[in-house]
């Protein structure tokens, strides 16, 4: 999401007119979810992405270059039969919509741009936002905020109210998607949050890449130690918070929500326990504990003699990590969060090859 | 872990006494060892010169909990002079455990702590 936001200042920077190419529904597979967008440039400059490259979103760049000729939005509906997904050598035979709105980016009367800022004030407020556009008159906009507040319009009072109502149940579910409103509008819910956030627990050689490699996936990261001299910006360049204390007390200041994955990578009962009596009962989507099988046994082990649930105890995925062969730091860094990742979106694991 | 640690030790450690935080607490200071990591807070409410209350709260081995456990024990209801001469030997001791030299500053952690806490107090 921050892409998105640096995207838009960027191009603001370079470009007048733009079109916002966005993908606003998906039947079957498709690689990229509803909200990927991407930017064309009348000056040629190429943003983001809608699918994952190839001929879909040269289509879609084509299409674009024509709406920055007319200055008028259009809705791209590409049906890939399977046939059709081979031809243009689309892998994944499913069908897109693609919204592609004209953008004057130097024009004051295009609210586009002070919209997507209002959207990232939210976000860096650590709240929802959603921006809401009616995929056939997209130059008006709703602007829905966490709390409830609107700006913009829809252009009937009565269409704002339901889509607030809808956006708002839309931000618990943390989707974007195309909803028909009830006089039969097809309106996008373009939701935005804060990015999910990583917690490690203990400052050690296996810490590092993974707060590396989840910086590189626009996570937030966090890291906690009870040692200063472990816990340094010099070992954890790219970390957004280092808290230093006793981690168990801090444990109890921090937010946990369904975009949280805790890692206790310290290896040490003496964190490890307390911690996990703070952070278990807190439900983030993800809980891994570094240490082998036996070693999970012994620490559920103690944690159920102190009283914990036993369903709390099946959140905790120790060892942590998929089973990918890894040895290095790095690699556990890697499977570590493939694990999470994996987890959040609810998806088993498997070789995509072999997906059904 | 039974063999190397009495039952004391092991008994504080699962069920550590005085565990926590004071409300405004008279004295209060934070040791840690740099490369374990073990981390205790000790904390002390005074009524004069006498203990009315003790806390301690961290993350840390058996041994320092279990030491920090018992140190609280010991100074509740005591006087400044007797806290302030409570020995290193005296709360090893009472760990009732064959401490090992690589541990003793495990075991010393939080008598540290209260040490430096009352210099800070007596300043």
């Amino acid at each position: 999401m921050e892409e998105l936001f640096e995207d838009i200042e960027k191009l603001a920077r370079a470009e007048k007119r733009v079109a916002m190419a966005t993908l606003v529904a998906t039947r079957g597979t498709s690689p990229k979810r509803e909200g990927a967008k991407m930017w064309v440039g009348e000056e040629g400059r190429i943003l983001g992405s809608v699918t994952i490259g190839g001929c879909v979103d040269a289509r879609v760049i084509a299409e674009s270059e024509k709406v920055l000729s007319s200055f008028k939005p259009q809705l791209v509906e590409m049906k890939l039969a399977d046939e059709d997904a081979w031809e243009i050598g689309f892998s994944c035979a499913g069908d897109l919509d693609v919204l592609i709105e004209p953008l004057d980016l130097s024009s004051p009367k295009d609210n586009v741009l002070d919209l997507y800022r209002a959207v990232r004030a939210a976000v860096d407020n650590g709240k929802h936002a959603v921006l809401v556009t009616p995929l056939k008159e997209s130059s008006f906009k709703l602007l829905v905020l966490e709390g409830g507040e609107i700006s913009g319009t829809l252009g009937a009072p009565e269409l704002d109210r339901e889509a607030q109502t809808v956006a708002l149940e839309l931000v618990r579910k943390r989707t974007s998607c195309t909803v028909s409103l009830a006089d039969s509008t097809a309106v996008f819910f373009e939701v935005h949050g804060p990015p999910p956030t990583l917690i490690v627990f203990g400052a050690g050689h296996v810490a590092m890449p993974l707060i590396s490699l989840a910086h590189d996936l626009g996570l937030k990261t966090v890291v906690v130690d009870g040692r200063p001299r472990f816990a340094t910006r010099e070992r954890f360049p790219d970390v957004d918070e280092l808290l230093i204390g006793i981690p168990s007390e801090i444990a109890e200041t921090l937010a946990y929500t369904s975009s949280t994955f805790v890692v206790l990578t310290a290896h040490d009962y003496k964190y490890d326990l307390p911690v996990l009596r703070v952070v278990l009962p807190a439900k983030p989507a993800y809980v891994g504990l570094l240490g082998s099988e036996r070693r999970g046994k012994a620490i559920k082990e103690f944690l159920k003699d102190g009283g914990m649930d036993e369903s709390l105890l099946d959140q905790l995925h120790v060892p942590t990590g998929l089973d990918i062969g890894a040895d290095t730091a790095s690699e556990i860094a890697l499977s570590i969060l493939a694990e999470a990742v994996a987890i959040k979106s609810g998806r088993q694991v498997a070789f995509l090859k072999d997906r059904k | 872990m039974a063999a190397l640690y009495s039952d004391t030790l092991l008994d504080h450690f699962r069920h550590p006494r005085n565990y926590g935080t004071l409300p405004g607490p008279t004295i209060s200071f934070e040791s840690f060892n740099p490369l374990c990591g073990d981390r205790i807070r000790m904390e002390v409410k005074l009524q004069d010169t006498m203990v009315q209350e003790a806390r301690f709260k961290g993350d840390a081995c058996a041994i320092s909990t279990a030491a920090a456990s018992l140190l609280t024990e010991l100074i509740i209801g005591a006087d400044l002079e007797e806290v302030s001469a409570i020995s290193d030997e005296r709360l090893i001791s009472a760990l009732e455990s064959d401490i090992k030299p690589s541990r003793r500053q495990c075991a010393l952690l939080p008598l540290e702590a209260l040490r430096a806490g009352l210099r800070n107090y007596g300043r």
